[in-house]
Protein backbone atom coordinates (compact mmCIF):
# COMPACT_ATOMS: atom_id res chain seq x y z
CA UNK A 1 0.00 0.00 0.00
CA UNK A 2 2.74 2.53 0.97
CA UNK A 3 4.84 1.39 -2.46
CA UNK A 4 1.22 1.81 -4.46
CA UNK A 5 0.65 5.38 -2.69
CA UNK A 6 4.67 6.43 -3.62
CA UNK A 7 3.94 5.38 -7.12
CA UNK A 8 0.92 7.26 -7.68
CA UNK A 9 2.61 9.90 -6.25
CA UNK A 10 5.54 9.93 -8.36
CA UNK A 11 3.00 9.44 -11.43
CA UNK A 12 1.16 12.42 -10.57
CA UNK A 13 3.91 14.70 -11.09
CA UNK A 14 5.80 12.73 -14.05
CA UNK A 15 2.58 11.68 -16.02
CA UNK A 16 1.36 15.63 -16.28
CA UNK A 17 4.68 16.52 -17.87
CA UNK A 18 5.60 13.51 -19.99
CA UNK A 19 1.89 14.05 -21.54
CA UNK A 20 2.83 18.01 -22.23
CA UNK A 21 5.96 16.89 -23.90
CA UNK A 22 4.56 14.03 -26.13
CA UNK A 23 1.82 16.29 -27.20
CA UNK A 24 4.40 19.30 -27.98
CA UNK A 25 6.02 16.30 -30.33
CA UNK A 26 2.46 15.15 -31.73
CA UNK A 27 0.69 15.70 -34.76
CA UNK A 28 -2.85 14.32 -35.51
CA UNK A 29 -3.99 12.82 -32.31
CA UNK A 30 -7.48 12.22 -33.05
CA UNK A 31 -9.77 10.43 -30.18
CA UNK A 32 -9.70 7.68 -29.56
CA UNK A 33 -6.25 6.45 -30.59
CA UNK A 34 -3.67 6.16 -27.38
CA UNK A 35 -0.65 7.76 -29.02
CA UNK A 36 -0.99 10.37 -31.49
CA UNK A 37 -0.32 9.38 -35.02
CA UNK A 38 2.96 11.04 -36.14
CA UNK A 39 5.91 12.47 -33.10
CA UNK A 40 8.44 14.44 -34.46
CA UNK A 41 9.69 17.79 -33.95
CA UNK A 42 7.91 19.43 -36.52
CA UNK A 43 5.82 21.42 -33.95
CA UNK A 44 9.49 22.68 -32.01
CA UNK A 45 10.57 24.32 -35.93
CA UNK A 46 7.72 26.61 -35.07
CA UNK A 47 10.14 28.50 -32.62
CA UNK A 48 12.31 29.45 -35.19
CA UNK A 49 9.79 30.40 -37.41
CA UNK A 50 9.60 34.73 -37.21
CA UNK A 51 6.22 35.09 -36.84
CA UNK A 52 6.02 32.24 -33.97
CA UNK A 53 6.86 34.94 -31.17
CA UNK A 54 7.75 32.14 -28.55
CA UNK A 55 11.11 32.84 -28.22
CA UNK A 56 10.84 36.67 -27.73
CA UNK A 57 7.78 35.93 -25.04
CA UNK A 58 10.42 33.59 -23.57
CA UNK A 59 12.61 36.47 -22.83
CA UNK A 60 10.28 38.66 -21.60
CA UNK A 61 9.10 36.71 -19.43
CA UNK A 62 12.21 35.76 -17.98
CA UNK A 63 13.40 39.25 -18.19
CA UNK A 64 10.43 40.63 -16.05
CA UNK A 65 10.50 37.50 -13.41
CA UNK A 66 14.20 38.21 -12.89
CA UNK A 67 13.89 41.85 -12.39
CA UNK A 68 10.65 41.21 -9.94
CA UNK A 69 12.28 38.41 -8.10
CA UNK A 70 15.76 40.63 -7.91
CA UNK A 71 13.52 43.51 -6.93
CA UNK A 72 11.35 41.53 -4.27
CA UNK A 73 14.73 39.16 -2.77
CA UNK A 74 17.07 42.61 -2.28
CA UNK A 75 14.62 45.33 -0.77
CA UNK A 76 12.07 42.46 0.67
CA UNK A 77 15.61 41.35 3.37
CA UNK A 78 15.88 44.74 4.63
CA UNK A 79 11.87 45.60 5.17
CA UNK A 80 11.06 42.57 6.33
CA UNK A 81 14.05 42.78 9.10
CA UNK A 82 12.73 46.27 10.08
CA UNK A 83 8.96 45.09 10.22
CA UNK A 84 10.34 41.93 11.93
CA UNK A 85 11.28 43.87 15.09
CA UNK A 86 8.66 46.53 15.18
CA UNK A 87 6.05 46.20 17.85
CA UNK A 88 3.24 46.55 15.03
CA UNK A 89 4.61 43.06 13.78
CA UNK A 90 1.47 41.12 13.50
CA UNK A 91 -0.55 44.26 11.47
CA UNK A 92 2.08 44.24 8.98
CA UNK A 93 1.71 40.87 8.54
CA UNK A 94 -1.90 41.13 8.00
CA UNK A 95 -1.60 43.51 5.29
CA UNK A 96 0.95 41.78 3.37
CA UNK A 97 -1.45 39.10 3.05
CA UNK A 98 -4.26 41.43 2.00
CA UNK A 99 -2.84 41.03 -2.00
CA UNK A 100 -3.80 36.85 -1.58
CA UNK A 101 -6.99 37.74 -0.12
CA UNK A 102 -8.33 39.78 -2.59
CA UNK A 103 -6.18 37.94 -5.45
CA UNK A 104 -4.10 39.60 -7.99
CA UNK A 105 -6.60 40.44 -10.64
CA UNK A 106 -8.59 42.38 -8.18
CA UNK A 107 -5.57 44.36 -7.03
CA UNK A 108 -4.75 44.51 -10.75
CA UNK A 109 -7.99 45.96 -11.20
CA UNK A 110 -7.40 48.34 -8.55
CA UNK A 111 -3.84 49.43 -10.21
CA UNK A 112 -5.12 49.75 -13.55
CA UNK A 113 -6.36 53.62 -13.03
CA UNK A 114 -3.13 54.53 -11.65
CA UNK A 115 -1.20 52.39 -14.68
CA UNK A 116 -3.20 54.62 -17.27
CA UNK A 117 -2.99 57.72 -15.92
CA UNK A 118 0.96 57.34 -15.61
CA UNK A 119 1.56 56.16 -18.91
CA UNK A 120 2.37 53.00 -17.76
CA UNK A 121 -0.44 49.99 -18.97
CA UNK A 122 1.33 48.16 -21.77
CA UNK A 123 4.62 48.59 -20.90
CA UNK A 124 7.54 46.27 -19.60
CA UNK A 125 8.26 48.40 -16.46
CA UNK A 126 4.21 48.74 -15.95
CA UNK A 127 4.40 44.62 -15.62
CA UNK A 128 7.37 44.70 -13.34
CA UNK A 129 5.61 47.62 -10.98
CA UNK A 130 2.62 45.81 -11.06
CA UNK A 131 4.01 42.29 -10.47
CA UNK A 132 6.18 43.87 -7.67
CA UNK A 133 3.68 45.00 -6.10
CA UNK A 134 2.04 41.90 -5.58
CA UNK A 135 4.74 39.68 -5.16
CA UNK A 136 6.24 41.96 -2.31
CA UNK A 137 4.11 41.07 0.23
CA UNK A 138 4.88 37.73 -0.16
CA UNK A 139 8.62 38.07 0.08
CA UNK A 140 7.93 39.90 3.09
CA UNK A 141 5.92 36.75 4.40
CA UNK A 142 8.52 34.60 3.62
CA UNK A 143 11.40 36.33 5.16
CA UNK A 144 9.40 37.14 8.41
CA UNK A 145 9.70 33.66 9.56
CA UNK A 146 13.47 34.07 9.30
CA UNK A 147 14.08 36.96 11.60
CA UNK A 148 13.84 36.02 14.85
CA UNK A 149 15.45 37.28 18.54
CA UNK A 150 18.24 34.41 18.42
CA UNK A 151 19.33 36.19 14.80
CA UNK A 152 18.90 39.16 16.56
CA UNK A 153 21.57 38.62 19.51
CA UNK A 154 23.97 37.21 17.14
CA UNK A 155 23.79 40.54 15.22
CA UNK A 156 24.85 42.16 18.43
CA UNK A 157 27.07 40.65 19.43
CA UNK A 158 28.99 40.96 16.26
CA UNK A 159 28.67 44.39 16.86
CA UNK A 160 29.79 44.29 20.33
CA UNK A 161 32.55 42.00 18.50
CA UNK A 162 33.66 45.29 17.07
CA UNK A 163 31.68 44.62 13.36
CA UNK A 164 30.49 47.75 11.39
CA UNK A 165 26.84 47.11 9.89
CA UNK A 166 28.89 46.37 6.82
CA UNK A 167 31.04 43.78 8.53
CA UNK A 168 28.23 42.25 10.41
CA UNK A 169 25.88 42.25 7.31
CA UNK A 170 28.75 40.52 5.32
CA UNK A 171 29.91 38.02 7.48
CA UNK A 172 27.05 37.34 9.37
CA UNK A 173 23.65 38.13 8.27
CA UNK A 174 24.22 37.00 4.64
CA UNK A 175 25.91 33.79 5.00
CA UNK A 176 23.28 33.03 7.71
CA UNK A 177 20.01 33.94 5.11
CA UNK A 178 21.55 32.25 2.03
CA UNK A 179 18.48 29.40 2.77
CA UNK A 180 15.63 32.39 3.05
CA UNK A 181 17.46 34.30 0.10
CA UNK A 182 17.33 31.40 -1.97
CA UNK A 183 13.79 30.67 -0.76
CA UNK A 184 12.20 33.84 -1.49
CA UNK A 185 14.08 34.14 -5.02
CA UNK A 186 12.89 30.85 -6.07
CA UNK A 187 9.27 31.61 -4.83
CA UNK A 188 8.57 35.08 -6.16
CA UNK A 189 10.16 33.97 -9.27
CA UNK A 190 7.73 31.08 -9.44
CA UNK A 191 4.22 33.83 -9.05
CA UNK A 192 6.24 36.42 -11.42
CA UNK A 193 6.35 33.41 -14.12
CA UNK A 194 2.98 32.14 -13.82
CA UNK A 195 1.21 35.28 -13.33
CA UNK A 196 -1.46 35.63 -16.56
CA UNK A 197 -4.72 37.80 -15.42
CA UNK A 198 -2.53 41.17 -13.58
CA UNK A 199 0.03 40.97 -16.66
CA UNK A 200 -2.35 40.94 -19.42
CA UNK A 201 -4.76 43.50 -17.90
CA UNK A 202 -1.71 45.70 -17.00
CA UNK A 203 0.37 44.99 -20.20
CA UNK A 204 -2.84 44.73 -22.18
CA UNK A 205 -2.07 42.04 -24.53
CA UNK A 206 1.19 44.77 -25.72
CA UNK A 207 3.55 42.69 -23.64
CA UNK A 208 3.14 38.97 -24.24
CA UNK A 209 4.60 36.70 -21.46
CA UNK A 210 4.78 33.14 -22.15
CA UNK A 211 2.06 32.25 -19.90
CA UNK A 212 -0.13 34.97 -21.80
CA UNK A 213 0.91 33.00 -25.07
CA UNK A 214 -0.23 29.37 -23.36
CA UNK A 215 -3.15 31.24 -22.76
CA UNK A 216 -3.76 32.73 -26.68
CA UNK A 217 -2.99 29.36 -27.62
CA UNK A 218 -5.35 27.89 -25.55
CA UNK A 219 -7.73 30.26 -26.92
CA UNK A 220 -7.08 29.42 -30.48
CA UNK A 221 -7.87 26.17 -29.72
CA UNK A 222 -3.91 25.13 -30.68
CA UNK A 223 -2.95 22.56 -28.48
CA UNK A 224 0.00 20.98 -29.60
CA UNK A 225 1.44 24.49 -29.91
CA UNK A 226 -0.12 25.10 -26.31
CA UNK A 227 1.59 22.12 -25.24
CA UNK A 228 5.03 23.83 -26.69
CA UNK A 229 4.55 26.94 -25.33
CA UNK A 230 3.84 25.14 -21.66
CA UNK A 231 7.22 23.30 -21.89
CA UNK A 232 9.44 26.11 -22.48
CA UNK A 233 7.10 27.47 -19.66
CA UNK A 234 8.30 24.87 -17.10
CA UNK A 235 11.91 24.43 -18.17
CA UNK A 236 13.22 27.32 -16.18
CA UNK A 237 10.92 26.51 -12.91
CA UNK A 238 12.72 23.14 -13.15
CA UNK A 239 16.23 24.44 -13.70
CA UNK A 240 15.97 26.56 -10.74
CA UNK A 241 14.16 23.89 -8.79
CA UNK A 242 16.92 21.73 -9.38
CA UNK A 243 19.51 24.85 -8.47
CA UNK A 244 18.01 25.02 -5.05
CA UNK A 245 17.84 21.82 -4.60
CA UNK A 246 21.45 21.19 -5.11
CA UNK A 247 22.01 24.06 -2.77
CA UNK A 248 20.61 23.27 -0.02
CA UNK A 249 21.64 19.69 -0.55
CA UNK A 250 25.61 21.40 -0.61
CA UNK A 251 24.31 23.67 2.53
CA UNK A 252 23.56 20.22 4.06
CA UNK A 253 26.37 18.49 3.09
CA UNK A 254 29.39 20.67 3.99
CA UNK A 255 27.42 21.05 7.44
CA UNK A 256 27.39 17.46 8.31
CA UNK A 257 31.73 16.97 6.62
CA UNK A 258 32.73 19.46 8.46
CA UNK B 1 43.85 50.42 41.11
CA UNK B 2 41.99 53.18 38.30
CA UNK B 3 38.00 52.89 37.65
CA UNK B 4 37.14 51.41 34.38
CA UNK B 5 34.06 51.96 33.91
CA UNK B 6 31.36 54.08 36.20
CA UNK B 7 27.95 54.74 35.37
CA UNK B 8 26.14 58.09 36.92
CA UNK B 9 22.50 58.57 37.56
CA UNK B 10 21.02 56.06 34.73
CA UNK B 11 17.31 55.43 34.15
CA UNK B 12 15.71 54.22 32.06
CA UNK B 13 12.37 53.74 31.09
CA UNK B 14 9.79 51.19 28.70
CA UNK B 15 6.90 53.58 27.58
CA UNK B 16 5.91 55.18 31.23
CA UNK B 17 7.25 52.26 33.15
CA UNK B 18 10.68 52.52 34.90
CA UNK B 19 12.93 50.12 34.50
CA UNK B 20 15.76 51.57 35.91
CA UNK B 21 16.07 54.51 38.47
CA UNK B 22 18.87 56.29 39.66
CA UNK B 23 21.84 53.25 38.75
CA UNK B 24 24.83 54.47 39.91
CA UNK B 25 28.37 52.64 40.14
CA UNK B 26 31.72 52.23 39.81
CA UNK B 27 33.89 49.07 38.53
CA UNK B 28 38.01 49.03 38.95
CA UNK B 29 40.03 47.67 36.37
CA UNK B 30 40.71 44.21 36.28
CA UNK B 31 38.15 43.42 38.84
CA UNK B 32 34.74 41.28 38.60
CA UNK B 33 31.23 42.71 39.97
CA UNK B 34 28.80 40.43 40.36
CA UNK B 35 25.32 41.75 39.63
CA UNK B 36 22.88 39.65 41.13
CA UNK B 37 19.38 40.12 40.61
CA UNK B 38 15.95 38.27 39.58
CA UNK B 39 14.74 37.83 36.69
CA UNK B 40 12.89 41.28 35.37
CA UNK B 41 14.52 43.06 37.97
CA UNK B 42 16.47 45.11 34.67
CA UNK B 43 20.06 43.68 34.54
CA UNK B 44 19.99 42.33 31.04
CA UNK B 45 18.79 46.23 30.29
CA UNK B 46 21.43 47.54 32.28
CA UNK B 47 24.05 45.83 30.36
CA UNK B 48 22.83 46.12 26.78
CA UNK B 49 22.74 50.22 27.55
CA UNK B 50 26.70 49.46 28.59
CA UNK B 51 27.05 47.55 25.71
CA UNK B 52 25.23 50.55 23.73
CA UNK B 53 22.63 47.85 22.36
CA UNK B 54 20.05 49.84 23.89
CA UNK B 55 19.97 53.61 24.92
CA UNK B 56 19.10 54.83 28.52
CA UNK B 57 16.69 57.71 29.06
CA UNK B 58 18.91 59.94 31.78
CA UNK B 59 22.65 59.73 33.21
CA UNK B 60 25.65 59.05 31.59
CA UNK B 61 28.59 56.07 31.01
CA UNK B 62 32.06 56.57 31.59
CA UNK B 63 34.65 54.12 30.35
CA UNK B 64 38.02 54.73 31.51
CA UNK B 65 37.18 58.20 32.31
CA UNK B 66 35.23 59.15 28.59
CA UNK B 67 31.78 60.02 28.14
CA UNK B 68 30.52 56.70 25.45
CA UNK B 69 26.78 57.45 26.07
CA UNK B 70 26.68 58.44 22.25
CA UNK B 71 29.56 55.81 21.22
CA UNK B 72 28.57 53.01 18.60
CA UNK B 73 28.37 49.75 20.20
CA UNK B 74 31.63 48.39 17.74
CA UNK B 75 33.26 51.75 18.93
CA UNK B 76 32.74 50.73 22.83
CA UNK B 77 35.44 47.97 23.03
CA UNK B 78 32.70 46.68 25.50
CA UNK B 79 32.11 42.77 24.49
CA UNK B 80 28.42 41.65 25.81
CA UNK B 81 28.02 37.99 26.47
CA UNK B 82 24.12 36.21 26.12
CA UNK B 83 22.87 33.27 27.87
CA UNK B 84 23.49 31.18 25.41
CA UNK B 85 26.77 30.64 23.60
CA UNK B 86 25.79 31.94 20.05
CA UNK B 87 28.29 30.85 18.05
CA UNK B 88 28.37 31.94 14.63
CA UNK B 89 26.75 28.40 13.28
CA UNK B 90 28.94 28.71 9.45
CA UNK B 91 32.09 29.03 11.24
CA UNK B 92 34.08 26.65 12.89
CA UNK B 93 35.80 27.18 16.23
CA UNK B 94 38.88 28.29 15.48
CA UNK B 95 36.90 30.72 12.71
CA UNK B 96 34.49 31.69 15.58
CA UNK B 97 37.10 32.92 17.57
CA UNK B 98 38.95 34.48 15.25
CA UNK B 99 35.83 36.53 13.96
CA UNK B 100 36.91 39.30 15.78
CA UNK B 101 40.73 39.53 14.59
CA UNK B 102 39.26 39.06 11.20
CA UNK B 103 37.11 42.36 11.64
CA UNK B 104 40.08 44.34 12.84
CA UNK B 105 41.88 42.94 9.67
CA UNK B 106 45.02 41.29 11.97
CA UNK B 107 47.42 39.69 9.72
CA UNK B 108 46.58 36.00 9.30
CA UNK B 109 49.42 34.89 11.10
CA UNK B 110 48.87 37.45 14.04
CA UNK B 111 45.47 35.81 13.80
CA UNK B 112 46.47 31.75 13.72
CA UNK B 113 48.63 32.86 17.07
CA UNK B 114 46.21 33.70 18.86
CA UNK B 115 43.79 32.00 18.40
CA UNK B 116 45.68 28.87 19.00
CA UNK B 117 46.72 30.51 21.98
CA UNK B 118 43.37 30.75 23.08
CA UNK B 119 42.08 27.72 22.25
CA UNK B 120 44.95 25.80 24.54
CA UNK B 121 44.33 28.23 26.95
CA UNK B 122 40.83 27.01 27.06
CA UNK B 123 41.91 23.34 26.41
CA UNK B 124 39.42 23.23 22.85
CA UNK B 125 42.40 22.46 20.78
CA UNK B 126 41.93 19.60 19.62
CA UNK B 127 37.72 20.64 18.74
CA UNK B 128 39.50 23.89 16.25
CA UNK B 129 37.95 22.26 13.31
CA UNK B 130 34.70 21.13 14.75
CA UNK B 131 31.25 23.68 13.95
CA UNK B 132 29.45 24.66 16.79
CA UNK B 133 26.82 22.12 16.11
CA UNK B 134 29.50 19.20 17.23
CA UNK B 135 30.23 20.85 20.40
CA UNK B 136 28.48 20.46 23.41
CA UNK B 137 26.99 23.25 26.00
CA UNK B 138 30.46 23.83 27.44
CA UNK B 139 32.92 23.68 24.68
CA UNK B 140 30.62 26.34 23.01
CA UNK B 141 30.85 28.74 26.11
CA UNK B 142 33.72 27.99 26.29
CA UNK B 143 34.86 29.33 22.58
CA UNK B 144 32.23 31.73 23.29
CA UNK B 145 34.11 33.21 26.20
CA UNK B 146 37.45 32.71 23.96
CA UNK B 147 36.21 34.61 21.09
CA UNK B 148 35.24 37.40 23.35
CA UNK B 149 38.78 37.75 25.22
CA UNK B 150 41.22 36.94 22.18
CA UNK B 151 40.45 41.13 21.28
CA UNK B 152 41.04 42.07 24.50
CA UNK B 153 38.42 44.22 25.50
CA UNK B 154 38.29 46.73 27.63
CA UNK B 155 34.82 45.49 29.63
CA UNK B 156 33.33 42.22 29.30
CA UNK B 157 29.26 42.10 30.13
CA UNK B 158 28.55 38.50 31.08
CA UNK B 159 24.48 38.02 31.13
CA UNK B 160 24.14 34.65 32.92
CA UNK B 161 26.16 32.80 31.08
CA UNK B 162 26.43 29.49 33.03
CA UNK B 163 22.56 29.50 33.35
CA UNK B 164 22.01 27.13 30.48
CA UNK B 165 24.65 24.57 31.57
CA UNK B 166 24.26 21.20 34.26
CA UNK B 167 25.92 21.99 37.67
CA UNK B 168 29.12 19.72 36.54
CA UNK B 169 30.01 21.99 33.42
CA UNK B 170 28.76 25.38 35.31
CA UNK B 171 31.07 24.52 38.38
CA UNK B 172 34.12 23.70 35.53
CA UNK B 173 32.88 27.20 33.50
CA UNK B 174 33.02 29.43 36.87
CA UNK B 175 36.90 27.63 37.58
CA UNK B 176 37.91 28.41 33.71
CA UNK B 177 36.56 31.73 33.69
CA UNK B 178 38.43 32.73 36.98
CA UNK B 179 41.67 31.58 35.62
CA UNK B 180 40.88 33.24 32.26
CA UNK B 181 40.08 36.27 33.50
CA UNK B 182 43.28 36.43 36.02
CA UNK B 183 45.34 35.27 32.76
CA UNK B 184 43.82 37.97 30.64
CA UNK B 185 43.24 40.84 33.57
CA UNK B 186 39.80 41.03 32.30
CA UNK B 187 37.65 43.97 33.92
CA UNK B 188 33.63 42.61 33.67
CA UNK B 189 30.25 42.45 34.72
CA UNK B 190 28.82 39.58 35.96
CA UNK B 191 25.12 38.68 35.86
CA UNK B 192 23.76 36.28 37.65
CA UNK B 193 20.27 35.00 40.07
CA UNK B 194 22.51 32.45 41.55
CA UNK B 195 23.64 33.59 44.92
CA UNK B 196 26.56 31.29 45.26
CA UNK B 197 27.70 32.06 42.21
CA UNK B 198 27.72 35.75 42.59
CA UNK B 199 30.06 34.85 45.42
CA UNK B 200 31.74 32.84 43.79
CA UNK B 201 32.90 34.63 40.69
CA UNK B 202 32.81 38.81 41.91
CA UNK B 203 35.42 40.33 43.85
CA UNK B 204 32.98 42.44 44.10
CA UNK B 205 28.54 42.42 44.27
CA UNK B 206 26.19 44.23 43.51
CA UNK B 207 22.29 43.76 43.68
CA UNK B 208 19.77 44.84 41.38
CA UNK B 209 16.33 44.67 42.51
CA UNK B 210 13.09 46.66 40.86
CA UNK B 211 15.13 48.93 38.73
CA UNK B 212 17.68 50.28 41.52
CA UNK B 213 21.25 48.96 42.35
CA UNK B 214 23.10 48.82 45.77
CA UNK B 215 26.98 48.14 45.06
CA UNK B 216 27.86 46.82 47.96
CA UNK B 217 31.58 48.25 49.58
CA UNK B 218 32.87 44.53 50.27
CA UNK B 219 31.75 41.54 50.16
CA UNK B 220 31.55 41.55 54.11
CA UNK B 221 29.00 44.61 53.88
CA UNK B 222 27.07 41.78 51.53
CA UNK B 223 27.16 39.47 54.17
CA UNK B 224 25.92 41.16 56.56
CA UNK B 225 23.09 43.29 54.44
CA UNK B 226 19.77 41.25 55.75
CA UNK B 227 18.07 42.02 52.25
CA UNK B 228 21.45 40.03 50.47
CA UNK B 229 19.64 36.46 51.06
CA UNK B 230 23.00 35.17 52.48
CA UNK B 231 21.74 34.95 55.97
CA UNK B 232 17.93 33.69 54.87
CA UNK B 233 20.72 31.08 52.91
CA UNK B 234 22.72 29.76 55.91
CA UNK B 235 19.88 30.04 57.80
CA UNK B 236 18.58 26.96 55.60
CA UNK B 237 21.39 25.12 56.06
CA UNK B 238 22.13 25.59 59.27
CA UNK B 239 18.64 24.09 59.43
CA UNK B 240 19.18 20.90 57.95
CA UNK B 241 22.18 20.16 59.29
CA UNK B 242 20.41 20.18 62.16
CA UNK B 243 17.23 17.79 60.77
CA UNK B 244 19.97 15.32 59.86
CA UNK B 245 21.08 14.98 63.58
Amino acid sequence: MKKLLQILFVLSIVFPVVFLLLLSLGRRWAYPNILPAEINFENWEFLQKSDSKLFQAFFISLGISLCVSILVTVIGFFVSKTIAFNKFRNVYLILAYVPYLLSPVIMAVIFQYYFIITGLTGTFLGVIIAQFLIAFPFGIIIYLNFWNTKLKSIEELSLTLGGSRWQTFKYVLLPLSKNAIALCFFQVFLISWFEYGLTNLIGTGKIRTLTVSVFNFVIEANIYYAALACCLLVLPPMILLYINKSLMFFVEKSKTLS
Amino acid sequence: MSTILEIKNLGKKFGKEPILRDINLALKKQEVLSLLGSSGSGKTTLLKIIAGLDTQNEGHIFLNGKNIDNEKPQKRNIVYLYQEALLFPHLNAFENIAFGLRLKKETISAIREKVNKMLENLDMSKHAKKMPNQLSGGQRQRISFGRAMVIKPELLLLDEPFGALDAITRTKMQELFKQMAELMQLSALFVTHDLKEAIVMGSQIGKIQKGKLVQYKSKRHFFEDEFSGVKQEMDFWAQIHSNDR
